[in-house]
């Protein structure tokens, strides 16, 4: 009974790691760059979410127009995806763009800086208070035979399986999604095809952000509580799950991503909770040290260009 | 108009010219002088100067902290600034170059140990003075110098060795840690490990030692990295680095006997100056003659090929093992000396903030580089202190430059860049 | 005795056979030549003798020391020196740098001396880089020493591998390809450095080579090498006119 609420926990955990560790490696996939900054946009994007949500509840009671509350849901996740992206596109532009020919190492530094001054601007901006995220659908809560699920934890998991879901098949069948495998394939060459190299980048940041905006506010749904640091630890830990996928995997990204919550609740269901990083990256460090390439990536080693 | 404008630039333009040829005739020694008579006119006239300015007392950091504060007092704080400590610096640079440069000249023909040792002298002489005006100083003084540890550690795997290192923190916790255990249990009253066995009286002379098991314990937990190395490289082995980091401080964080996450304090005030400062000269002293030996350039040569270096008959491995064990061993030294300069640690001290600090350090400064190591981390230190006022924004401040230099320059402001302390004391032309 | 041995060595990459039953002698000051189509797997079998790859089955020896099992590096310090054929020099190094770095298994000071500087450290060193400078004399590049080899003309970055290679004193020297990517002209100048070496130095070379001139001149021994398996071995004379040679490979040369 336990071992099966906990397995819906882990699945919801699972989720937001998934969501963001897509982002890491489609970035990855593209340019063989990490974007350190994906963390924060995370950040960002459960506060777009909690403005565009605010502003969406308001005009409601305002009376301008009469929404229920799944559809203000829907709408801003929608919207903070698409707000979100633009977002990613300007890291890119600042962060990245300008490093293309500097050692890789440079550009995980840009894009750490980035990270902190998204921080650091929020905090700026909307001062240290945290704020609440608005509650847009009622909890309610099935009793099934002794295991508790939520609608917002079937929600979420739903939500993100399907986002997921979407992402592979846009990188299946579409013409930019072709062109994505290619540059994965050989970043070098194929812009000399006639694949231009900035727009494919920005695009992947764009789409890369606008899913850790949804992974944002799914997580504002399940925790309502933001702060401009939100995004270090859950950004770092997924991070860790792109990595255990294999780079550029999108599907090992979104599995790694499950995994990684398995193991965190899990240990935290038999250890004591405070010991559940210092297990959870035991074995991740054992994982990597024995298969050094992750799940789903391909077997060649990276070296530093510099 | 083009004429005219021509010719009011050129003056500037020749007079830019001269300084610059004037400046690279001033020998190190004239600098150190320079200095030292800067900071004794402030012991000296400091105060009252500043009263008559308008200040409420000597600037404790060269001016910005009040020049940030409260922007009327810029003038005063500017003036101050330029009378204590550029224009006597600048005076000596001018007028006793040539005096000096025979002095320089005399010390170097008489021995270059001889020579540096006095250079040093008058550095550590400056530096004292200084901080003595202020606690505030020392304190800058002191971080500022485990900065550079720190930093021309994690330069060595970063920069040398061409790995993205995570750890460090992580060594620096263990050393820390180590150091402290071992102080604060022999040493001191304390509520975690009871009465002190030895009289605290002969302690300073055990704090040495304390370092050294510090280093010691940080280089032992290395070798969680280092063996992963001898098969991974670059994200992975990043990725293994980080895990460590992350293992250490929630390691730290569990263990109750040396106070969990509510840190360890009491540690016996023994990282005075003097002991910070020597650490710090033998740590560059050390670094810098391994990385210029076959043997630490070695590490150049796994870096950019290693299969290359393999050929070469570079044992890669041998090599990996100890640039890892030998960067986590004066992380850690770094570490029993920050533990013990605060007088307090906790585990989160060493999480992904003091990364960053690190990375930024030693990016900003310049890869493959002593020179750029003291560079980054005394720019970035003293950066942070003076842009204090601003709060917040100071971290929007700092990030920025460093995507500046990044952009700019990729590898850093002063990369690939032997240190020569030899060629550092010589006498200019 | 020779040199350099090898009995019947066999390599596979998967399934893929990529060496079969391969032997090779070689004597001392001998200068032996691979050759071979594209693909018939003359550098795996350098990277098979010098340690990169543990061949399936063999043994190779070098003056009865056997080979199979030690890593690279200690292969390497045994004398067997090597360039690249796609050149694998250390961008940010100095040519000077390289030359030294290849001594490094000569360097008894330790960490001691890396350190903190010992008197020996120093007269180490300071032999090491006075050894290197006569290389890098003798090979015309001596003018770049300080300079990091991404600067400097193509021919004199091939000629720095080699004074690399030389200065680790190696018993036999392996040469990949020397003259890929040469014009007539850089093609003439290798060839006399390579004539230089043979000479001055006590070493046996073993080179593999495309150019049909260059080996023929050079070796005193061929081999042809086609799908991992040695169809014909002699002087140079018997292979120009060794029928499966011409058929498998020299055909296409002589029209040209």
């Amino acid at each position: 009974m336990v071992l099966l609420q906990n397995l819906i926990n882990a699945l919801q955990w699972g989720s937001f790691y998934a969501l963001i560790a897509l982002g890491y490696s489609m970035v990855y996939s593209i340019l063989m760059l990490f974007n350190f900054a994906h963390g924060d946009i995370f950040m960002v994007g459960a506060y777009i979410g909690f403005g565009v949500a605010s502003a969406l509840i308001a005009l409601t009671a305002m009376g301008a127009f009469a929404l229920p509350g799944w559809l203000i849901l829907v709408l801003t996740i929608l919207f903070s995806m698409f707000l979100t992206s633009f977002v990613g596109m300007i890291v890119e532009r600042i962060g990245y763009r300008p490093l293309r020919a500097a050692p890789r190492a440079s550009a995980a530094i840009t894009g750490l800086m980035i990270g902190i001054i998204l921080e650091t601007g929020n905090l700026a901006l909307l001062g240290a208070q945290r704020v609440s995220f608005p509650s847009m659908i009622d909890t309610v809560t099935y009793d099934m035979g002794g295991v508790f699920v939520t609608n917002k934890k079937i929600m979420i998991v739903v939500v993100s399986l399907l986002l997921a879901g979407a992402l592979h098949q846009f990188i299946r069948r579409t013409r930019y999604g072709m062109a994505m495998r290619a540059m994965a394939f050989d970043y070098v060459v194929v812009p000399l095809m006639g694949v231009p190299l900035n727009t494919m980048a920005a695009m992947t940041f764009a789409l890369g952000s606008a899913l850790a905006a949804a992974a944002g506010i799914l997580f504002g749904v399940a925790y309502p509580v933001l702060d401009p640091y939100m995004g270090i630890l859950i950004g770092w830990k997924a991070f860790v799950a792109a990595i255990l996928g294999g780079r550029g995997s999108v599907m090992g990204a979104t599995l790694a991503g499950f995994l990684l919550g398995f193991i965190e609740i899990f240990v935290a269901m038999i250890f004591p909770s405070t010991l559940r990083d210092l297990i959870a990256y035991s074995i991740v460090l054992l994982i990597l040290v024995f298969r050094p390439h992750g799940f789903f990536g391909e077997a060649y080693s990276a070296r530093l260009r510099l | 108009m083009e004429s005219t404008s021509e010719k009011l630039s050129s003056p500037s333009m020749l007079s830019r010219i001269n300084i610059r040829a004037w400046v690279s005739k001033v020998p190190l020694l004239g600098w150190l002088i320079g200095a030292l008579i800067a900071v004794g006119l402030e012991m000296a006239i400091g105060t009252p100067l500043a009263r008559a300015l308008g200040l409420s007392k000597a600037p404790t950091l060269f001016g910005f902290l009040i020049m940030l504060k409260k922007p009327l007092l810029i003038p005063g704080a500017a003036l101050y600034l330029l009378l204590i400590y550029l224009l006597p610096i600048g005076l000596i640079a001018r007028f006793a170059a040539a005096a000096l440069n025979r002095l320089a000249a005399i010390l170097a023909d008489f021995s270059t140990v001889f020579s540096i040792l006095i250079h040093l002298a008058l550095l550590y002489l400056a530096l004292h003075l200084w901080s003595g005006l202020s606690d505030y100083r020392v304190l800058v003084v002191k971080l500022t110098l485990i900065a550079v540890i720190v930093t021309l550690s994690l330069n060595v795997i970063n920069g040398y060795m061409g790995e993205f290192s995570c750890s460090h923190p992580g060594f620096m916790a263990l050393g820390a840690y180590a150091a402290s255990v071992f102080t604060v249990s022999l040493f001191v009253n304390d509520k975690l490990f009871g009465v002190a066995v030895l009289p605290a009286a002969i302690g300073p002379f055990f704090f040495p030692i304390a370092l050294f098991l510090g280093g010691v314990a940080a280089a032992i937990g290395a070798m969680v990295v280092a063996i992963p190395s001898f098969r991974t490289r670059g994200d992975y082995l990043a990725i293994i680095s980080l895990a460590f980091m992350f293992i250490v401080k929630s390691l730290i964080e569990n263990l109750e006997v040396v106070g969990g996450p509510r840190g360890l304090g009491s540690q016996p005030d023994w990282a005075n100056l003097p002991t910070v400062f020597v650490t710090t000269v033998i740590c560059i002293w050390v670094i810098n003659n391994f990385v210029r030996s076959t043997l630490g350039k070695a590490l150049n040569a796994v870096r950019d090929n290693e299969m290359a270096a393999d050929a070469m008959t570079v044992n890669t491995r041998r090599t990996k093992f100890l640039a890892f064990l030998f960067a986590a061993f004066w992380a850690g030294v770094a570490g029993g000396l920050f533990a013990h300069v605060l007088r307090y640690v906790n585990p989160s001290t060493f999480g992904i903030q003091k990364l960053a600090e690190v990375l930024a350090m030693v990016y900003f400064g310049g890869l493959n580089s002593v020179y750029g190591a003291i560079v980054g981390a005394t720019s970035i230190s003293l950066l942070g202190e003076a842009l204090r006022p601003l709060e917040i924004f100071k971290w929007i401040i700092i990030p920025l430059l460093l995507i500046l230099v990044m952009i700019f320059r990729p590898t850093g402001l002063i990369a690939f860049k032997e240190f020569d302390a030899r060629q550092l004391i010589q006498p200019k032309k | 005795m020779s040199m350099l041995r090898v009995e019947n060595m066999t390599h596979f990459f998967g399934g893929l056979r990529a060496v079969h039953n391969y032997d090779l002698k070689i004597e001392p000051g001998e200068v032996h030549g691979l050759i071979g189509p594209n693909g018939a797997g003359k550098t795996t079998i350098f990277n098979l003798i010098t340690g990169i790859y543990n061949p399936t089955e063999g043994e190779v020896f070098l003056e009865d020391n056997k080979l199979n099992g030690l890593a690279p590096h200690e292969i390497a310090a045994m004398g067997i020196g090597r360039t690249f054929q796609n050149m694998l020099l250390w961008r940010h190094m100095t040519v000077l740098e390289h030359v030294k770095m290849a001594r490094y298994s000569k360097i008894g000071y330790g960490l001691i001396g890396a350190f903190f500087g010992t008197p020996r450290r120093n007269r180490e060193e300071a032999e090491s880089e006075e050894k290197a400078l006569k290389l890098l004399k003798m090979f015309g590049v001596a003018q770049f020493a300080d300079q990091w080899v991404p600067n400097l003309p193509y021919g004199a970055q091939r000629r720095v591998e080699m004074a690399r290679a030389l200065a680790m004193e190696p018993k036999v020297l392996f040469l990949d390809e020397p003259t890929a990517g040469m014009n007539p002209e850089e093609l003439v100048q290798m060839m006399e450095i390579i004539r230089q070496i043979k000479e001055k130095f006590d070493l046996a070379i073993f080179l593999i080579e495309h150019r049909m001139k260059v080996v023929m001149e050079l070796c005193e021994r061929i081999q042809t090498l086609v799908f991992g398996e040695v169809i014909a071995e002699g002087t140079p004379d018997e292979i120009q006119n060794n029928p499966k040679v011409i058929d498998a490979y020299l055909g296409k040369e002589i029209v040209e």
